[in-house]
């Protein structure tokens, strides 16, 4: 595929024109249709009708985060997967995209799988979704799914809402992967998928986007307080936004906004 | 034309939902109570959680219905305080409802705590209402409620009113006499009766209007141009008449709403999500039909053939909310009530034992909707229609409280500042945003993103290896060195940078419940690159992980 300059416009390739219809007329008793208008008409109607871009059906990420996405924005209908080790970040930055689908009045949610002994990733924070921007009315939480009923649960979540968060279990399957893609993509909501290193998601994305963790600078030996970071954030895209870009960025607290490379 | 006022039975077990919970707890007889909540489900909560019930204690200490949580416990200290639990008081009064079955089939409950019948045959057959009224209390008294009261009048408003006047004696109002009795109340008794009625009350008081009396001498045409058709309906029951509309509607006989369920349901909850199909096609056919419901029989049916009915009232027009939870209580009363040893039960109702095959809701008295006045900024509804959907389904896959959203409460550490409110359950609006003026003891900065509940155990050792531990006034034993702990990459390493104890001594005055415990900003890690922050608790010599900064 051709990389195209992101400033040239997208033109969509127009749709196949309706051919006109002809009825065949039955002598004696009906009107003889007018084929030539009909022509004119439905020509007329194809060049009237509201064509809805692709690139405008996005969500969009306001903040330095925004910035490293292509159209500042994410796509409806595209999966987005959030990978990062604890604490490199990877939550702050799903947190950030809840907040842009809950800014506009719709809905997100966010999937958390049961706990086994030997993976602890801990529950979200309401009040860091909070600090991200997202209204914590219309996010909703779904706790403790047994790995078995994820693929379900989340395929039930898609049909509802605009943007799901859902963390990946240990050993999900490609199918079940694909299936979902395939659902958001015809349902136009946003997936999310949080990998935990070492659990991938097995099937293709449109972008990936990995934390790689930021210093503290607030804290001393003894004092200070944990104020700010700035997280170094890299964005893998394909297709259109295959330059990987790499840069600064962070939720609006605890980090901050520096500038993106 | 108007129908007589249909003279009925009303009994009333004070404090319900106190009676429930010392049932449950045998040790809070004597003892001040509180019951706090949002109210019946389906109206739309006013303030957040208030007290609905207070025991006769609590109540001598100034307690009253309508206080919050905070002023009622400035007022008793030493109150105890407990959430409603409205499906646990539906449960236990389903032991009331069946042991008044025998007097006649016809019970409607209004809530648990309140049922009221009409009297016409059953006060023939036992010769007369006062006679009737004793059996009801002997018929109560041998399932252990021993402080119900009953009260008898023309209509189920005035009923419900001679039954708070009522004592140990049931209270008999007069036929005809309803309109003297009722006039002497104030005007706040209207409150119940439909949504906004306690604004109405406040209204009618500050127009001078103080009692039943003086707001039914008014003329009916001049309340009905000034207050509108909820306003006339309201001075109807002021006067006396009863509850109903100039023309009663009888409901067609099609719409009768049945769900089976196949394969049988075992647990409530998926009852329950069933029940909330049926309820979201019955109401939208009555809307259709420009009716609204407020009576329901709700009926259901298990697969070896047993079945319950009951019939259910509600002040107002019915939401598919309320509708919704009133199946929910009626089933968990009826599949998890067991009979206790001694108990006649004559089998009217039998207990369940198999699945649920089938619910079935039938409205049992409509009038004609006046409809709904939304909101101007309404919202999104479609996208909130569909994301609700969505959730309840979930929600009857994976159980009532998988699907939450969160609510910022207040509190000292991540875990104690959110609370998780299952989907479908009222929210109580917290604090607005981040606007809201600081806890006092809160752990300063930025919110974790990851919190964990229950802590996960850690090792916060010193550079000599020992666990790092703080005294009685807040002195570490030495500053951490090591953090080591199952929840973070590599299972913890060096610390690179700390800040610490905070130390916090929680309910300090209450001796069972104190905790004392100190909280540590850690950032674990090999460079200062890769850093990982997290929050540390150490309580009692021991270390846990509560949070980790993500």
């Amino acid at each position: 595929m051709a990389e195209r300059a992101l400033t040239e416009p997208i033109i969509e390739p127009a749709i196949e024109p309706v051919e006109p219809v002809v009825e065949p007329v039955v002598r004696g008793s009906l009107p003889r249709r007018d084929t030539e208008a009909l022509a004119h008409l439905t020509d007329a109607a194809r060049r009237a009708r509201p064509v809805v871009l692709a690139r405008d059906r996005v969500l969009p990420v306001p903040g330095t985060l925004g910035a490293l996405l292509p159209d500042g924005a994410l796509r409806r209908g595209e999966v987005v997967t959030v990978e990062g080790d604890v604490g490199t970040g990877a939550t702050s930055i799903a947190l950030a995209f809840a907040a842009a689908a809950t800014a506009t009045g719709e809905w997100a949610a966010a999937v958390c799988v049961e706990r086994s002994s030997s993976r602890v990733a801990g529950d979200l924070g309401a009040e860091a979704a909070l600090e991200a921007g997202v209204a914590l009315e219309r996010l909703a939480v779904v706790r403790r799914v047994p790995p078995t009923r994820w693929a379900t649960a989340v395929a039930a979540l898609l049909d509802g809402v605009s943007l799901v968060l859902a963390e990946v279990p240990r050993h999900a399957r490609a199918a079940d992967a694909r299936r979902l893609v395939a659902r958001a993509r015809e349902r136009g909501a946003v997936l999310v998928p949080v990998c935990a290193p070492g659990v991938p998601w097995p099937a293709d994305a449109a972008l990936r986007v990995r934390a790689a963790g930021g210093p503290w600078p607030g804290l001393g030996a003894g004092d200070g307080l944990l104020s700010e970071r700035a997280v170094r954030v890299n964005v893998v895209g394909r297709g259109e936004a295959r330059r990987a870009r790499a840069g600064t960025a962070g939720a609006r607290a605890p980090v901050s906004l520096a500038a993106a490379g | 034309m108007r129908a007589p006022a249909e003279r009925t039975l009303c009994c009333w077990c004070p404090d319900w939902p106190v009676a429930t919970a010392r049932r449950r707890d045998p040790g809070l007889a004597g003892a001040p109570v509180a019951v706090v909540g949002s109210g019946d489900p389906g109206s739309r909560p006013s303030r957040g959680p208030v007290v609905c019930a207070a025991s006769a204690e609590a109540r001598a200490e100034g307690v009253v219905v309508g206080l919050r949580r905070r002023e009622a416990e400035a007022r008793c200290p030493g109150l105890v305080v407990l959430d409603a639990d409205p499906a646990a008081e539906a449960r236990a009064f389903e032991a009331v409802a069946r042991a008044t079955e025998p007097i006649t089939p016809r019970i409607e409950l209004v809530r648990p705590g309140l049922l009221s019948f009409p009297t016409r045959g059953p006060s023939r057959y036992f010769g007369g209402d006062a006679a009737l009224a004793r059996r009801v209390l002997e018929a109560v008294a041998g399932v252990g409620v021993v402080d119900a009261r009953v009260g008898v009048a023309d209509g189920a408003f005035a009923a419900r009113l001679a039954a708070r006047r009522a004592t140990d004696e049931p209270c008999v109002v007069a036929p005809g006499a309803s309109a003297a009795f009722l006039a002497d109340w104030p005007v706040e008794t209207l409150a119940p009766t439909f949504e906004g009625g306690a604004d109405f009350a406040h209204l009618l008081v500050r127009l001078g209007l103080h009692t039943l009396g003086a707001f039914a001498a008014l003329p009916a045409g001049a309340v009905l141009t000034r207050f509108g058709p909820d306003g006339a309906r309201v001075h109807r029951l002021a006067c006396g008449h009863d509850d109903e509309v100039a023309v009663l509607v009888a409901p067609p006989p099609e719409l009768v709403e049945t769900c089976e369920l196949d394969p049988p349901a075992t647990r409530v909850d998926e009852a329950a999500f069933a029940a909330k199909g049926l309820a979201d096609r019955l109401l939208a056919r009555l809307d259709e039909s420009g009716l609204s419901c407020t009576q329901v029989v709700i009926e259901a049916e298990t697969e070896h053939g047993e079945r319950v009915s009951r019939c259910w009232r509600h002040e107002g027009v019915l939401t598919p909310t309320a509708l919704v939870a009133r199946v929910r209580w009626q089933l968990e009363a009826w599949l998890t009530s067991s009979t206790r040893p001694g108990e006649d039960d004559e089998g009217r109702v039998d207990d369940a034992t198999g699945g649920l095959v089938l619910v079935r809701v039938l409205p049992d008295r409509v009038v004609p909707a006046t409809g709904r006045q939304l909101g101007f900024w309404g919202g999104d509804a479609a996208a909130g229609d569909r994301a609700d959907r969505a959730l309840a389904r979930l929600q009857g896959m994976l159980g009532h409280d998988a699907v939450v959203t969160g609510v910022v409460a207040g509190g000292r550490s991540p875990v104690e500042r959110i609370r998780w409110v299952p989907w479908g359950e009222p929210r109580d609006p917290g604090p607005a945003g981040v606007e809201a003026p600081g806890w006092p003891g809160a752990v300063p900065g930025p919110a974790p993103a990851r919190v964990h509940d229950p802590p996960v155990p850690a090792a916060l050792l010193d550079a000599a290896g020992r666990p790092v531990v703080v005294s009685g006034r807040g002195e570490a034993s030495a500053p951490p060195a090591r953090l080591e702990c199952a929840a973070l990459p590599e299972g913890g390493g060096p610390v690179l940078a700390w800040v610490g104890p905070w130390p916090h001594d929680l309910r300090w005055w209450d001796l069972p419940t104190r905790r004392r415990r100190a909280l540590w900003q850690v950032v674990v890690g090999r460079a200062t690159d890769t850093g990982v922050a997290c929050l540390v608790a150490v309580e009692q010599g021991t270390a846990s992980v509560e949070a980790v900064y993500d």
